[in-house]
């Protein structure tokens, strides 16, 4: 029996018979039919995925069970970048895209980036846990693993030249059953050997190091290169740096067709004109798959996997300062999340989750109670600090799965001027330095075979942030505010975030015009009132600064104005 | 760096901290007064609606002419006032405090013999009381939306929905009727409102604004604007009933869900809080556990009126001065507690030494029909009162002079009466 | 016989007020004072209410002008106030009390300001502070 027979008599099994499988020429398996279960539409995925056997799982088994929803896409019509024939286009601005638009200006590339959304990092680069990861459950072998490794040690050097806060805490992972000892013992020597640094801890050792853990815990394994970084912080950093390099930078502008000739990518059009790149760098996300489509070149489906996490009020994180996880309550585990934990972030919050349902809906960032519940109901197990009642937000994003599990970065097969950098789910974060850097050095090749690409002589690898006031010495902070009185207004209270910082957030190299852009650019909003009290304040700063009335401003682009009008008597300034 | 030297520092210029500076700088302290935002008055700025001053004016006044008639004293009275100062932290020193404050002019340092905490409250916000779905614009805190409509001239939305039924939620219902915009409902997730009767009556009947009660609103629904509310029916618990989930189509949610006293600063220095009042412990004169730290108004605990606002900022002023200025002597403390349906009694503690007449503030934990509410010293009965009925929603004021000596713990404790002895009174 | 809230202080005195068949006498029940009886009769009569919103202000440090009526006008002409008032523009600066509109709708009570609000020279808008 062949593998196709096999995998055909598996999907009977678990689909009746409404699925088909089929071999491609290029060695993909193709999954067809229809099934009003998305459940199963991902178990017959895996089942094809399952020992490799194929170059890639194309599963098109048409879902009937609801409407799955169109991409959004902006209302904007324009011809803002029609004509463009930039060297390298990139698609997608998430940490994928905004570190390889970086990436590609260290070569003398002419390089445009396009992004659907209104501001950089909307997506899944905004929606995680910040986690850099030390890389624990991954497989040798795995791109995953390979980029993990290499990205999460660039992250210092990194995190220092784009004036991005990252700490490198460690993570605890923590272990109740006393049976699991002997076991956990021998584990520091099994990672070392896979190139992680690890070290075992006793009770007495853990309960010293991670006070308000609870005592149910018994030992823990400590891996000491994990850290958290602000995720859409280093993404803006990385899409700034790129801008302040020469890159173009596109927002609004969703990729709608390709046009080909033979086994070349000619033109790409957009809601904002057409464009013609000699190389196209796939940096799509969720919606890679559908771009790897247009072009011809798709090897790999996206499974939509939702993930929750929710985060503290500053004071519930006071005695916990690290990362931690535990493996004692495994039955609520999922198979493919890092199992989630309790996570500081790089901004002193406690963050928990995330867990992990499977989705059709590749842009539903909903959070749900049960959710919610069910992570805090976890992790009070291992902390008795986590309380609900501490939480200030929830919020969802959607990992870009592929039924492999693993990272798709490759050059073109069909196509030859495109490079994928697709399925970036986690570590995806952590990955995103090394990835970028390899793929914009297959795109500079690409280009290559058309023209001489030199270096980039003049490219300046530092950011220059905007001042974080609150972190500063008071010395520091009375001089800049002698410079600036506006840095000596303090408009979020919660967060401490001056008139001048959210000045500084609206006049940076990636435009910044919304409540949302300047809230993850510097913070006002992010406190235990949400934006309760600064919300109308920064409001109109942006009015004043954009010179709209503000019921133009938005919180996070077209369609989302904060307010409906003025009043009957309302007037202007 | 600025140093600046003072008796008595006010941290918050709303109502409470008006007063408190007011009667400080009455009794003879030197007083700063330090506000966050731009000008004075706090919420009453945005507060346009009358009904304020009753109590201490004998008028029906709006916000603003509530806070006028103080910021005229204020003018005259030679208290220093700094606005957009924001106060970072307090250090506790050897003669006093110290205040880090920053603002236009740079970073500065007040030293101050007492403090007074006068820094009202913030709002729960919607995943707070577990709401979920995206985040669209067009879902705000009553509060905000109060900002938007009468200091900004903004309409937060054009078909509102509203969830929670106290006071502000009930005020913006009405204001938002009057300026166009159709409000579908108020949803109250407990079986009774929580705001005043009288703010039920002109605000939601006048304008035939229906109030749903054992309901909430539980998911939002739009990613870039709300576009409509998932509303649930709720059981005793308040918790959503399964199967009862009913889709409303709106573009602004408007959160009415309770108040939350702001105490950061207190947090900082190291005082713990009330669980009840979600403020910090005071004393008769609303002094805090530590000498010379005062706290009053809606940060000391959540008050529906804002006359007794007022009346705890000047007893806060005045304790502030006296500290200052040595005149309050350190005396023992007797607790005082509460027993019964009784939510809170405020102050949790008296100084022996008392020998005034005494303000306490009382709130029901429940609703309740008539009920005796019996203060007892040991075996001494200081006061029973019956009460008609009491309201959690509104808080009671009880004048108490008490005996020079406290030899025991103040007991409180609310008796509701049997039902049928109702008609025999 | 009606039953309703008396909305003068915040007690909330629960009434119960009518015309006894005669009627020509008039009957309250509930009222903890004499105003509360005399609020019945206007309620059940002719109820008034006193009107506080915004007027539009151009060339002031905030957008809008808190204003309220000097005294109670008809509940009925709520909403026909708030027209009337929406067509108004203010010139800061205004000073708290002062009178917007004498004898608005010709109901014999004035628009007066609950608020002050300063005036903001040409081109110093970006130093204001919207509050």
């Amino acid at each position: 029996m062949t593998r196709l027979d096999k995998l055909n008599r598996a999907l009977e099994e678990l689909c009746g018979g409404s699925v088909r499988a089929q071999a491609e020429e290029d060695g993909c398996v193709r999954l067809t039919g229809s099934l009003d279960n998305w459940e199963k539409i991902v178990q017959a995925g895996y089942l094809a995925a399952r020992g490799k056997k194929w170059r890639g799982v194309l599963n098109d088994i048409r879902f009937t069970g609801q409407e799955i929803p169109p991409m959004r896409t902006p209302a904007l019509q324009d011809n803002a970048i029609d004509g463009a024939q930039p060297d390298v286009l990139v698609i997608g601005a998430g940490i994928v895209g905004c570190a390889i638009a970086r990436e590609l200006r260290r070569y003398d590339l002419d390089v445009l980036l396009v992004e659907k959304e209104h501001d950089v990092a909307m997506q899944t680069s905004s929606r995680n846990d910040g986690m850099v990861h030390p890389g624990i459950d991954l497989k040798r072998g795995q791109l995953k693993q390979r980029y993990n490794a290499r990205g999460n040690a660039m992250y210092d050097a990194l995190c220092r030249e784009l004036g991005v806060k990252f700490k490198r805490c460690g993570q605890y992972l923590c272990f109740e059953e006393r049976a699991m000892r002997p076991a956990v013992l021998l584990m520091p020597l099994y990672f070392r050997l896979k190139g992680i640094p690890c070290r075992y801890l006793g009770e007495q050792a853990l309960h010293q190091a991670v006070p308000g853990l609870s005592s149910s815990l018994r030992f823990a394994l400590f891996f000491p290169t994990a850290g958290t970084v602000c995720p859409y912080g280093l993404t803006i950093a990385y899409a700034e740096n790129a801008v302040q390099n020469g890159a173009r930078l596109s927002l609004d502008t969703a990729v709608l067709d390709m046009q080909r000739e033979g086994r070349f990518i000619r033109a790409v059009q957009t809601n904002r004109g057409t464009v013609y790149p000699k190389v196209v760098v796939n940096a799509a996300g969720v919606f890679s798959d559908r771009i790897a489509e247009m072009a011809g070149d798709r090897f790999f489906t996206i499974h939509p996997r939702r993930g929750t996490n929710s985060i503290l009020d500053k004071r519930a994180s006071e005695s916990l300062h690290d990362i931690v996880s535990t493996m004692g309550a495994l039955k609520t585990r999922s198979a493919h999340t890092k199992g989630g934990g309790i996570v500081l972030t790089a901004d002193g919050n406690l963050l928990v989750g995330p867990d992990a349902v499977e989705t059709w809906m590749r842009e539903d960032f909903s959070t749900d109670a049960a959710g919610v519940r069910a992570v805090f109901d976890r992790h009070s197990e291992t902390s008795p600090q986590v309380k609900q009642q501490d939480l200030i937000a929830s919020f969802s994003g959607v990992r870009a799965a592929t039924y492999e599990e693993d990272f798709y970065i490759a050059r073109g097969i069909h196509t030859h001027n495109i490079v994928h950098a697709a399925g970036i789910q986690s570590p995806g974060l952590t990955a995103a330095p090394a990835i970028a850097v390899d793929v914009a050095s297959m795109a500079a090749q690409l280009v290559a075979e058309t023209r001489a690409v030199g270096q980039n002589p003049n490219f300046d690898p530092v950011r220059i942030p905007i001042p974080l006031l609150r972190e500063m010495s008071p010395q520091q902070r009375d001089q800049l505010i002698a410079q600036n009185p506006d840095y000596g207004e303090i408009i979020c209270r919660c967060e401490e975030v001056s008139r001048g910082e959210v000045l500084d957030a609206l006049r940076r190299p990636v435009p910044c015009d919304t409540v949302d852009g300047v809230k993850r650019r510097v913070r006002a909003g992010m406190g235990r009132c949400q934006g309760g009290f600064c919300g109308p304040l920064v409001a109109g700063i942006i009015a004043q600064e954009l010179g709209i009335p503000l019921e133009q401003v938005t919180k996070k682009g077209r369609g989302s104005e904060l307010t409906a009008g003025r009043t009957k008597g309302g007037g202007s300034l | 760096m600025k140093q600046y030297y003072t008796d008595v520092a006010v941290v918050g210029g709303g109502p409470a901290g008006l007063a408190a500076a007011l009667t400080a700088n009455r009794e003879g302290a030197q007083v700063m007064l330090l506000e966050r935002e731009g000008r004075l008055g706090g919420i009453l700025k945005q507060c346009i609606h009358d009904g304020f001053g009753l109590v201490r004016f004998g008028e029906k006044l709006t916000g603003p002419e509530y806070a006028g008639r103080f910021l005229d004293q204020i003018a005259e009275s030679g208290i220093e006032v700094m606005t957009l100062a924001f106060v970072s932290g307090i250090d506790r020193t050897g003669s006093g405090y110290q205040l880090r404050v920053i603002c236009r002019e740079g970073l500065c340092v007040i030293h101050a013999r007492a403090v007074v905490l006068s820094t009202g409250c913030r709002e729960r916000t919607a995943k707070q009381v577990s709401i979920h779905g995206d985040r669209p614009s067009g879902v705000l805190t009553a509060g905000a939306a109060q900002h938007y409509v009468n200091l900004l001239g903004q309409l937060p939305g054009r078909r509102c929905v509203i969830l929670g039924s106290g006071d502000i939620g009930l005020i913006m219902a009405r204001r938002l009727t009057l300026e166009g915009a159709e409000v579908l409902g108020v949803y109250e997730a407990k079986p009774e409102p929580s705001g005043l009767a009288r703010n039920i009556a002109q605000c939601l009947t006048d304008f035939d604004i229906p109030l749903y009660t054992s309901r909430t609103v539980t998911r939002v629904f739009g990613s870039e604007r709300l576009e409509a509310v998932e509303v649930c029916e709720t059981d005793s618990q308040m918790r959503p009933v399964p199967g009862t989930a009913q889709r409303i189509p709106c573009d602004a949610l408007i959160l009415s869900v309770g108040l939350i006293p702001e105490n950061e600063l207190a947090l900082g220095l190291g005082l713990s809080l009330d669980p009840r009042t979600k403020g910090p412990q005071c004393d008769q004169r609303m002094q805090t556990e530590l000498p010379g730290l005062f706290c009053c108004g809606n940060a000391l605990h959540v008050s529906d009126l804002v006359d007794y606002v007022s009346e705890s900022g000047e007893t806060a002023g005045r304790g502030a001065a006296d500290f200052a200025r040595g005149r309050l002597p350190q005396a023992k403390t007797v607790p005082v507690q509460a027993e019964g349906p009784l939510a809170y009694v405020l102050p949790q503690r008296l100084s022996a030494d008392n020998q005034e007449k005494t303000v306490f503030y009382f709130r029901a934990g429940k609703s309740c029909g008539p009920a005796v509410l019996r203060v007892r010293c040991g075996e001494t009965e200081l006061l029973r009162r019956r009460y008609r009925a009491l309201r959690p929603p509104e808080m009671e004021r009880l004048v108490l002079e008490l005996p020079a000596e406290l030899p025991a713990a103040l007991q409180f404790s609310l008796e509701p009466e049997e039902p049928g002895e109702e008609g025999k009174q | 016989m009606k039953e309703f809230v008396c909305i003068l202080c915040p007690n909330g005195c629960r009434l119960r007020a009518g015309f006894e068949p005669d009627g020509e006498t008039f009957r309250v029940e509930g009222n903890s004072c004499p105003r509360g009886a005399a609020f019945a009769r206007t309620e059940l009569t002719a109820p008034v209410r006193t009107l506080t919103t915004t007027v539009r202000a151009v060339g002031g440090e905030r957008p809008v002008l808190a204003v309220r009526t000097a005294g109670e006008i008809p509940r009925a002409k709520l909403m026909e106030a708030m027209e009337a008032i929406s067509r108004l523009t203010v010139r800061p600066p205004v000073r708290r009390g002062e009178v917007i509109v004498h004898n608005l709708l010709g109901a014999g009570i004035d628009l007066i300001a609950t608020d002050d609000l300063a005036a903001v020279l040409q081109g110093g808008l970006k130093d204001v502070t919207p509050l």
